[in-house]
C-alpha cells in the first residue's frame, strides 16, 4: 500500500490560530518539515503575522523573522547578506509571503531580489484574496469570484496574475507551482530547490475555507480538484526556459471545481463555459510558452 | 591623515572606517557620490561589505533590517523623497532596537521637483525613533558616523547622520582622516542582544498585543533617554582618542548675550562669520549650534541661554501650519521654565535658497528691535 | 504543563519582541463543533461473506507481506480457506466496492493463496488443550459440523464428530470433485481441525450405530447431515436401469471408484450438481450433454464454473425438459419438451413452460439426474419440525428440542459451503450460550457482521478487541482520489487440453507478487491500514501515531473538528460527529 511519505519532524507547533481545515496551516506544516530547522524565515504581514500567536509566543520552530509587508524579498535579501558576510553559506533564508504580499504590495521588492538573483527560497502561499484583513480582492484573486471588495454584483473583473510567467521571465534558476494535495511533490520541489543557489520561488495553493466560502473539511479535495481541473496546474521551469509539466490524466471540469465554493456560487451557466473557456486557454498557452525554447 | 575630500566622500571613509558590513542604498541627488564611492571601494576588494543594490530606498531600509537583525553593522545613504519612502521602515527600525546608521543629504521634498538643501526631509522623519545629529562641515560629518555606531549600538537604537545638500555633499574641505587602528581601538566590532542562532529557534518582531506595547515603546524612550548621557560619553572618548568633540550643542559669540542666534547644519559656518562681525561692532550675540537634534537637548540648552534676552531660530525646513521645527520643538523644551522666552522663528534657506549673511543678519537685527516677535513665522528672503 | 507567561513590570520584559515560548498552552481542541473518531466499519465483502470472513484484516496482512498474519486472521473465523478459496461462489466479490471503480479484488484467489501458503509452514499440531466438561455431539463432519466442531474445540469444548460415511467431509468430499477441491487441500484442512483435540468417529451412522439415547451423554448436539438424496424427476422410466443419481455418481468418481459409463452421457439440471457430473464424466473421456429446463440466465450453476465447463466440450441445450426415459437400441432414449420462459416465479426466475407439441428425442447410454438435493430426514430425532424440504431451527439454531441444534444444508435452501461454514460457526456460538446460560439470541446479534446474516466469532472471544460499527461501508463513503486504476489480477488456469486428460486441479495459486499486487488494490473498507493520510493533511499536526486500539489517535486537545482527516481519508475509516457542550 501506498503510504504518502513526508519528513517526520513536526515543525510547527500546536495550539496556532489558524482557522478550522486553513490550506495554508497544512502547506505551512508541511513546508517546515522539508526545510528544516537550519532556516531563517523571513514572513511579511500575512494571516501568518496572527496565526503563530501573540507576543511572547510563536508556534515556529524555526527561525523566523516578521517583516513589513512590503518587505519581503528586501527583507531576505538583508538576513542572506549578513550570512555570507559572516561566513555563513549553508542556513537556509526562506521567505513565506502570502499573495498580497508577493503579487501586490511586495511585487517590488521580489522583482528587485530576482533581479539581482538573490539567494534565498521564496515560498508564496496563495489563497487568492487579502485573507488576513478580510477577503479583500488581490491581483491573485480568480475571474469573477467574490470577494468583499469585489462583491457578488460586480466580481473581480480582471483575470489571474501570471506570477509564474513574471518570475519565469526573472530567469531565475526554480520556479515551481505546488499545491497542499500533493505532498510528496511540494516536499520534493522544495527540497530540490534548497540545494539550488540563487533566487528559487514556490507558488504554493491553499484553500482558505472562510474566504472561499468552502466547507473546512474540504481544503486538500479542493486543491486536488484545482489541479484536475487544470486551474492550478502542477510544472517547474528552470533558468526560466525548462518547464516540465505534470500531466494530469483525471482532469474533470472546471465546474466540479467551483461548485465547491461560495465565493463562485453567483456564477451563471455562461460565467462557468467562460470560465472554462478561460481555463483551456490559459492551459494552452503555458505549453507554448513551455516550447518557446525547445 | 589630512585630505580635501567632499562631504560625500567623508560618509564614505566613515563607513569604511566603521567596518560596515552590510550597505543596502538606493541612488538619489546629492547621495548619489556616497553609493559611487562606496561601490568603487568595494569591488576594488579593499572591503569585504556586501553591497545589496536594490530597487528602492524602502527596500534598502527593509534590507538593513533584515541585515542587522541578522547580526552584523549596517549602513544606508539617502535623501529626501528616498528618506520619505522609507519612513514605516525607520519607525520598524527603531521599534526593533537595531542600531542601524543613515546618511541623509538634506533635501528638499516635492512637490514641486527641487533637488537643494532643506531640512524638511530629515525632520518629517522625527517621530520615528530615531537619534538625528546634524553636521557643520565635512570633519563633523567623518566623525559623527564614527561615534554614531557606537551610540546606536549602546542604547540600541538607529541614527541618522544629516548632512547638507551640495554646500557639503558635493563641496571639498580638509579633513583629517584617522587610520584604521585608531577607530578599531574607539570603535569595537558589533554583538547583537538576540543574535539569531537556528539551533535554538525564536521568532522575531512577533506581533504584540495591547497587553504589552506600551512598555515596549517604553522601553524606546527609556533609550532615547539614555542618550545624551552616552553620546557625552562618547563624545569625550572621541576627543581624548582624535582630539576633536562636538558636543549636542555649541555656544559661541558673547559669554552674557542678549540674543542667541539658533542654528543647525551649515548655516550655523556662516552664522558664527556674522555673529563676531556684530559683536564687533558693539552687539550683543551668541550662536547656538544644536548638533542633535534627537532627542532635543533641552538640559543643554537651558544652560547654555543663561542670562539671554530673546531667542532667534533659523530653521532651514518647514512644518506647514506650524512653521520651523527646531523653533517648535526650542519652545516646546521652554515650556516648563518659569522664564520663557520669546522664540522668534525665522524660516529661511527652503530648496536650497542661499541663506547669505545678510539675511542672518537682518534675523538678528529684528530680534533686537522687537519686544516679541510679530508674526507666528518670519520669513528671511520671502520674495514679497 | 505548557508554559504560559505574565509579566507585571516592564524590567521582566526582554528588549524587543521576540519570542520566549509556544503556544502549546493553548488548546485549540476547545474550537469544536464536531470532531473526528477513528471507526472501523463493516466492508461490504465481509458483510456478503455466509461464511464471515474478516476480509480485509486479511488482506492487509497479505499486502503487508506478513502471510501467516494472514492465515491467523482467517483461522479465528473459518478453518477452511483453502477450500472456501476453491470453491466458494465469493459473494464477496460481487458487492466487492473495486467493482465500482474498476475491477473487484480476487478475493477467492487471495484466501487461497493464504491456505495454500500455510500449508508450506511446518508449524507444530496444537498442544492439546484441557477441555471443558461439557460434551458435544456433532452428527456429520461436512462444512457445518467441522465448522462447528472447530470452533466449539476453541472454546475448549469436548467435541465429538459422528460421520456415516468411512471418510470425513460430507459434500466436500463427496460431491465436489477433485479438479475443483484436492483431496490433499481437504484433507489437511480437516486434520488441522482435528489437531485440536475434537475426535471424528467415521462410519457412525444416527439411527443405526449411534441410537438417540446414546445422544443424551452430550450436553448439547448439533445436527449437520446436509442433503445428499438426489431429488426426482418423477418421470416414468425413472427408475430404470441406466438412469443413475448425479450426487452418486459424483460419490463414486470422487473416491476413485470407477463404474462403468456409457460414451454418450446426458445430463439434467442446471446447478452445481449437474455442471461437475459433466466435467468430471469428461474427464473420464466421455461426452456430456446438458439438458436444462430454462435458459443461460437462470442456470444456478456458477457462472466460472458453467465457462469452464464449455471450454472443456460440455454440451449444454436450453429450454429442454425430459418427460420420459425410453429405450432405444440400447440406449436410453429422453422424450423432452421445449420450454419457454414466462413470469417470474418465487426464486425470481422466469417460470420455464412446455411448449405443445414440441416432442424432441435425445439418446444417450446413460442419463445422469442431477436437478437438486434433499435431505434425508428419516433418522433425525422426532420433534424437528420440517417444512418445505428443510428442518426448520430458530435463528439461532436451536430446535424445538432442548440441547438440540441443527445447521448447515440440513436447515436451510441457501446451499453453498460458505453458508454451511457459517451456519456451523453460529451453531457453536449458540451452544456456548446455551451452555453457559447466556442468551444465544444477544450473541448473534451482538456479532452480526454489518446487518446480518453472517457472523463474525472474534469479537465473542476477544471483547473489546476489534470494534467495528455495522453500517457497511458504501462506495460513495470512499474517497477515490488515492486510487489508480488497475487491472485485476487472477489466477492462471491449465489449457483445456491439459486439465480434462484428468482430475487435477484447473486453477493454480497466485505467486507471491501477483498475490500482492492483488492485495494492493483492495481498497481497506472502513479499516484503517495506516496509509497516514490523517496524519499527513491535518493542520494542527493533530493526529499523533500511538499503537492503541488503533494505529491513529486524534490529539483532542488541539484538534479542531476541521474535517479534513475524515474528508480523505481513502477508506471511510474516521466517523465526524457533534461536539458535546
Amino acid at each position: 500500500m501506498k503510504k504518502i511519505q513526508i519528513p517526520l519532524e513536526e515543525n510547527l507547533g500546536h495550539g496556532h490560530l489558524a482557522c478550522a481545515g486553513c490550506g495554508a496551516a497544512v502547506a505551512m506544516r508541511l513546508t517546515l518539515k522539508a526545510l528544516g530547522e537550519k532556516t531563517i524565515m523571513v514572513f511579511p504581514a500575512s494571516c501568518w503575522s496572527i496565526v503563530p500567536g501573540s507576543w511572547p509566543y510563536s508556534s515556529f520552530r524555526i527561525t523566523a523573522i516578521h517583516a513589513g509587508f512590503v518587505t519581503a524579498g528586501a527583507t531576505a535579501s538583508g538576513v542572506r547578506a549578513a550570512l555570507d558576510v559572516r561566513g555563513d553559506h549553508d542556513t537556509l533564508v526562506a521567505v513565506w509571503a502570502g499573495d498580497g504580499g508577493t503579487f501586490d504590495i511586495g511585487l517590488q521588492a521580489l522583482s528587485g531580489a530576482a533581479e539581482r538573483n538573490e539567494n534565498f527560497l521564496y515560498i508564496c502561499n496563495d489563497n487568492e484574496g487579502y485573507m488576513n484583513t478580510g477577503t479583500q480582492r488581490s491581483s491573485a484573486t480568480p475571474l469573477l469570484a467574490w470577494t468583499t471588495t469585489t462583491p457578488v454584483m460586480q466580481p473581480k473583473e480582471n483575470p489571474k496574475k501570471d506570477i509564474m510567467a513574471i518570475m519565469a521571465d526573472h530567469q531565475i534558476p526554480y520556479a515551481a507551482t505546488a499545491t497542499i494535495a500533493y505532498p510528496e511533490d511540494l516536499i520534493r520541489k522544495l527540497e530540490k530547490a534548497k540545494g539550488i543557489r540563487g533566487t528559487r520561488f514556490i507558488h504554493l495553493f491553499s484553500p482558505c475555507p472562510p474566504g472561499w466560502k468552502m466547507a473546512s473539511e474540504m481544503s486538500v479535495k479542493i486543491s486536488r480538484l484545482a489541479v484536475r481541473s487544470r486551474i492550478f496546474p502542477l510544472y517547474e521551469i528552470e533558468n526560466g526556459r525548462n518547464y516540465t509539466i505534470q500531466e494530469e490524466h483525471r482532469v474533470v471540469p472546471v465546474k466540479e471545481y467551483l461548485k465547491l465554493q461560495g465565493r463562485f456560487s453567483h456564477l451563471t451557466e455562461k460565467d462557468i463555459e467562460t470560465t472554462q473557456r478561460n481555463v483551456d486557454d490559459t492551459w494552452e498557452r503555458l505549453q507554448r510558452r513551455a516550447r518557446c525554447f525547445i | 591623515m589630512k585630505r580635501v575630500i567632499t562631504g560625500n566622500q567623508a560618509v564614505a571613509y566613515g563607513v569604511i572606517l566603521s567596518r560596515v558590513d552590510v550597505i543596502s542604498a538606493y541612488p538619489i541627488t546629492p547621495q548619489t557620490t556616497i553609493v559611487e564611492e562606496l561601490s568603487e571601494l568595494i569591488a576594488s576588494g579593499r572591503l569585504k561589505t556586501k553591497f545589496l543594490k536594490v530597487e528602492s530606498e524602502h527596500s534598502a531600509m527593509a534590507a538593513l533590517i533584515g541585515a542587522s537583525t541578522g547580526g552584523v553593522r549596517t549602513f544606508t545613504a539617502t535623501s529626501s523623497h528616498g528618506l520619505a519612502y522609507m519612513h514605516e521602515m525607520l519607525h520598524w527600525a527603531s521599534g526593533a532596537r537595531l542600531p542601524i546608521v543613515l546618511v541623509n543629504v538634506n533635501r528638499a521634498l516635492g512637490a514641486p521637483w527641487n533637488i537643494w538643501g532643506d531640512q524638511s526631509d530629515s525632520l518629517s522623519q522625527r517621530d520615528t525613533g530615531w537619534i538625528q545629529l546634524y553636521c557643520e562641515n565635512n570633519q563633523e560629518v567623518l566623525d559623527t558616523i564614527l561615534q554614531a555606531y557606537l551610540i546606536a549600538e549602546t542604547v540600541r537604537l538607529p541614527v541618522m547622520v544629516v548632512l547638507d545638500a551640495f554646500v557639503l555633499s558635493h563641496t571639498s574641505e580638509p579633513v583629517e582622516v584617522p587610520s584604521m587602528e585608531e577607530v578599531d581601538s574607539f570603535l569595537p566590532p558589533f554583538c547583537p542582544d538576540y543574535p539569531i542562532d537556528t539551533q535554538e529557534p525564536r521568532a522575531y518582531s512577533v506581533i504584540t498585543t495591547p497587553e504589552y506595547f506600551l512598555e515596549f515603546r517604553y522601553k524606546v524612550q527609556k533609550a532615547m533617554e539614555e542618550v545624551p548621557e552616552v553620546s557625552r560619553k562618547v563624545d569625550d572618548e572621541f576627543r581624548s582618542r582624535f582630539g576633536r568633540g562636538y558636543g549636542a550643542i555649541e555656544r559661541y559669540g558673547k559669554e552674557e548675550a542678549e540674543v542667541v542666534l539658533v542654528t543647525s547644519g551649515t548655516v550655523t559656518s556662516t552664522s558664527r562669520m556674522v555673529i563676531r562681525k556684530l559683536n564687533e561692532e558693539g552687539w550683543s550675540v551668541a550662536g547656538l549650534k544644536i548638533k542633535r537634534f534627537r532627542p532635543f537637548p533641552s538640559e543643554e540648552i537651558y544652560g547654555a541661554i543663561k542670562g539671554a534676552k530673546k531667542l532667534a531660530v533659523i530653521d532651514r525646513n518647514l512644518s506647514a501650519g506650524v512653521g520651523g521645527i527646531f523653533a517648535q520643538e526650542l519652545r516646546a523644551a521652554l515650556y516648563p521654565k518659569e522664564e520663557r522666552l520669546p522664540v522668534f522663528g525665522f524660516v529661511s534657506g527652503l530648496g536650497g535658497r542661499d541663506i547669505t549673511p545678510e539675511l542672518i543678519e537682518e534675523a538678528i537685527r529684528y530680534t533686537y528691535q522687537h519686544p516679541r516677535p510679530e508674526e507666528e513665522i518670519l520669513w528671511l528672503g520671502l520674495k514679497k | 504543563m505548557p508554559k504560559q507567561f505574565t509579566f507585571k513590570s516592564v524590567s521582566e520584559m526582554p528588549m524587543i519582541s521576540v519570542s520566549l515560548g509556544d503556544m502549546e498552552w493553548n488548546k485549540t481542541g476547545a474550537w469544536r463543533t464536531q470532531r473526528p473518531f477513528y471507526e472501523d466499519k463493516t466492508p461490504p465483502c465481509s458483510a456478503a461473506c455466509p461464511a464471515g470472513n474478516d476480509i480485509v484484516a486479511f488482506i492487509q496482512k497479505i499486502a503487508q507481506e506478513d502471510f501467516e498474519g494472514a492465515w491467523n486472521v482467517i483461522k479465528e473465523e473459518n478453518p477452511f480457506p483453502g477450500v472456501c478459496g476453491r470453491v466458494c461462489f465469493y459473494p464477496c466479490e460481487s458487492r466487492c466496492n473495486r467493482g465500482s471503480f474498476d475491477e473487484p479484488i480476487a478475493i477467492h484467489a487471495l484466501e487461497r493463496f493464504v491456505a495454500d501458503f500455510a500449508s508450506r509452514l511446518n508449524k507444530k499440531t496444537a498442544k492439546a488443550r484441557e477441555k471443558r466438561k461439557e460434551r458435544v455431539a456433532i452428527i456429520g463432519s461436512g462444512p457445518a459440523g467441522m465448522s462447528c466442531a472447530f470452533h466449539l474445540a476453541r472454546l475448549y469444548y469436548d467435541v465429538t464428530v459422528f460421520e456415516s460415511f468411512s471418510l470425513a467431509g460430507g459434500m466436500l468430499r463427496m460431491g465436489i470433485p477433485s479438479y475443483r477441491l484436492p483431496r490433499n487441500v481437504l484433507d489437511r484442512e480437516l486434520s488441522n481441525i482435528e489437531a485440536l483435540g475434537v475426535e471424528i468417529r467415521t462410519g457412525v451412522s444416527l439411527g443405526e450405530d449411534l441410537r438417540l439415547e446414546d445422544l443424551k451423554d452430550y450436553q448439547a448436539v448439533f445436527i449437520a447431515t446436509g442433503a445428499h438424496r438426489s431429488r426426482g424427476l418423477h418421470i416414468p422410466g425413472e427408475k430404470e436401469k441406466g438412469v443413475l443419481s448425479g450426487l452418486d455418481l459424483l460419490k463414486k468418481i470422487n473416491l476413485s471408484k470407477r463404474g462403468k459409463l456409457g460414451d454418450k452421457i446426458a445430463v439434467i439440471g442446471g446447478g452445481n450438481t449437474a455442471i461437475d457430473v459433466a466435467r468430471s464424466v469428461i474427464r473420464l473421456g466421455k461426452k456430456a450433454n446438458i439438458l436444462y429446463r430454462r435458459s443461460r440466465e437462470e442456470m444456478p450453476a456458477f457462472e466460472d464454473e458453467i465457462l469452464e465447463a464449455l471450454e472443456e466440450g460440455v454440451k449444454i441445450r436450453y429450454l429442454v425438459n425430459p418427460i420420459r426415459v425410453g429405450q432405444k437400441d440400447g440406449l436410453k432414449r429422453l422424450e423432452c419438451l421445449r420450454m419457454e420462459l414466462s413470469e417470474k416465479d418465487e426464486s425470481g426466475r422466469r417460470r420455464p413452460v412446455p411448449i405443445p407439441n414440441s416432442n424432441l428425442f435425445i439418446d444417450a447410454d446413460h442419463v445422469i439426474i442431477a436437478a437438486g438435493e434433499e435431505i434425508e430426514a428419516s433418522f433425525l430425532p422426532e420433534g424437528l419440525e420440517k417444512k418445505e424440504g428443510i428442518v426448520l431451527t430458530q435463528r439461532d439454531g436451536s430446535t424445538g428440542i432442548k440441547g438440540i441444534f441443527a445447521g448447515g444444508d440440513l436447515t436451510s435452501n441457501q446451499r453453498t459451503v460458505a453458508h454451511a461454514i457459517g451456519s456451523g460457526k453460529k451453531a457453536a456460538m449458540a451452544i456456548d450460550a446455551f451452555l453457559k446460560g447466556t442468551d444465544a439470541e444477544e450473541v448473534i446479534i451482538q456479532n452480526l457482521i454489518g446487518e446480518g446474516p453472517s457472523l463474525s466469532i472474534f469479537g465473542y472471544l476477544h471483547p473489546g478487541e476489534r470494534l467495528r460499527n455495522p453500517h457497511v461501508v458504501t462506495f460513495e463513503e470512499l474517497n477515490m482520489d488515492y486510487f489508480e486504476p488497475a487491472k485485476r489480477q487472477g489466477e492462471s488456469k491449465s489449457a483445456v487440453k491439459e486439465r480434462i486428460k484428468g482430475f487435477k486441479e484447473v486453477s493454480s495459486t497466485l505467486s507471491e507478487g501477483v498475490a500482492l499486487d492483488e492485495a494492493e488494490r483492495c481498497f481497506s473498507c472502513g479499516t484503517c491500514n495506516e496509509c497516514e493520510n490523517c496524519y499527513v493533511f491535518c493542520p494542527d499536526g493533530s493526529i499523533l501515531k500511538r499503537e492503541e486500539l488503533f494505529p491513529h489517535q486524534v490529539d483532542y486537545d488541539y484538534c479542531k473538528g476541521c474535517g479534513i482527516c475524515f474528508t480523505e481519508c481513502p477508506r471511510g475509516a474516521i466517523s465526524l460527529k457533534g461536539e458535546a457542550k
